[in-house]
C-alpha cells in the first residue's frame, strides 16, 4: 500500500528519514515547478532553481508543518514566498498593464495552436491573476487554500480569478464557433 | 456572445492539459543533495537541550547566590505591606502584560505557514 503524504510526513519527524521527504519531493516536484514556471514566466533555469530552494526550506521547516493543511499547499505557499522574495530582490514584482495585455493579445500576432495561445494569454496575465487562476484553476486548490498560500483574503482569490478567467476566455473566443 | 463558448469547467480543462507532467529529469536527486545533513539535524536538536539545562542550571546557582532565595521572601513581605489598591494595581498590570504575551504568542502561532519563509 502507497503511503500518504501524511505517512512520510511522520518519517521524516519521527526518524529524520531524508528518504521519505525524497518521495515527497518526488511526488510534488511536478506540480511545484509548474506553479514557478508559470510564476517566472516560463524561465525554467529559475523556476527549478526557486523550486529546489522550496524544498529545502520545506525540510528545514517541516516541524512547522501540523497537517492542518494539504501538504502540497503548504509546500504551494513555501514555493510562492520563495518567488516572492526574489521578485522582490530582482523588483520585478510588477504585472503586465491591461493595456500592454490588449495590445499582445492581438491574434495576428500569436502562432497557431489553441494550447500555445492558452498558455500565452495566460503569461501575459497580471501576476496576482496568473497566480490565482494557476492555483485554483491549473492546481485545483480551492479558492480557501489559495486566500492560505498567498496570504490574500478569500473575496481577492475570487475576483482575481474571475478576472483571469474572463481575459483567456476573451482569448480562446477566436478558437470559438463563428 | 462569442465568447462566452467556452464555459469554466471547459477552460479549468483546457489550462490543465496545457501544463503536462514535468518529468523529474535529476531534479529530487538536486535537492536531497542540497539538504543539510542529518548530524546538523542532530545538532540543532542538541543545542536546544544545552540551551534548556543551562538555563536551569543557571537558575539553581542565582538562587543558592542569592542567599536561598531570600530576595523573594523580602520582596513578598514588602508587597504585603502595601496599600490595597497599589496590590490591586500591580496585579492588574501584571495580568495585562501576561494577556498580552499570550495573545502574542497565540498570534505568532497562528501565523504558521506565513512564517516558514521568512
Amino acid at each position: 500500500m502507497e503511503l500518504t503524504d501524511a505517512d512520510l510526513v511522520a518519517r521524516v519527524l519521527v526518524d529524520d528519514d531524508q528518504h521519505a521527504f525524497g518521495e515527497l519531493v518526488r511526488r510534488h516536484q511536478s506540480s511545484v515547478r509548474g506553479l514557478l514556471r508559470q510564476l517566472t514566466r516560463n524561465d525554467f533555469a529559475m523556476a527549478d532553481d526557486l523550486s529546489q530552494e522550496a524544498f529545502v526550506r520545506a525540510y528545514k521547516n517541516i516541524r512547522s508543518f501540523r497537517g492542518e493543511a494539504k501538504f502540497s499547499t503548504w509546500l504551494y505557499r513555501i514555493a510562492y514566498n520563495c518567488f516572492r522574495e526574489d521578485a522582490r530582490k530582482k523588483k520585478e514584482l510588477v504585472g503586465i498593464d491591461e493595456s500592454q495585455w490588449q495590445r499582445e493579445i492581438d491574434p495576428q500576432s500569436v502562432e497557431p495552436g489553441l494550447k500555445h495561445d492558452l498558455m500565452h494569454a495566460l503569461n501575459l496575465l497580471p501576476l496576482h491573476e496568473r497566480t490565482a487562476v494557476v492555483l485554483c484553476c491549473q492546481n485545483g486548490l480551492s479558492h480557501d487554500e489559495a486566500a492560505r498560500v498567498l496570504d490574500i483574503p478569500l473575496g481577492t482569490v475570487k475576483t482575481n480569478v474571475l478576472r483571469g478567467r474572463e481575459k483567456l476566455k476573451r482569448t480562446l473566443a477566436a478558437w470559438g464557433p463563428n | 456572445m462569442k465568447n462566452n463558448f467556452i464555459d469554466d469547467q471547459e477552460l479549468d480543462r483546457q489550462l490543465r492539459e496545457a501544463a503536462p507532467y514535468i518529468d523529474d529529469a535529476g531534479f529530487t536527486a538536486r535537492v536531497m543533495q542540497s539538504l543539510p545533513a542529518q548530524s546538523a539535524r542532530a545538532m540543532e536538536r542538541l543545542r536546544g537541550t544545552v540551551l534548556i539545562v543551562a538555563a536551569l542550571l543557571a537558575s539553581v546557582l542565582a538562587y543558592f547566590l542569592s542567599g536561598g532565595g531570600r530576595f523573594v521572601y523580602e520582596l513578598v513581605a514588602r508587597l504585603s505591606a502595601l496599600p490595597p489598591v497599589w496590590l490591586f494595581g500591580l496585579a492588574g498590570v501584571a495580568g495585562i502584560i501576561v494577556g498580552a504575551l499570550g495573545l502574542a504568542a497565540a498570534v505568532f502561532t497562528a501565523r504558521e505557514p506565513a512564517m516558514i519563509t521568512r
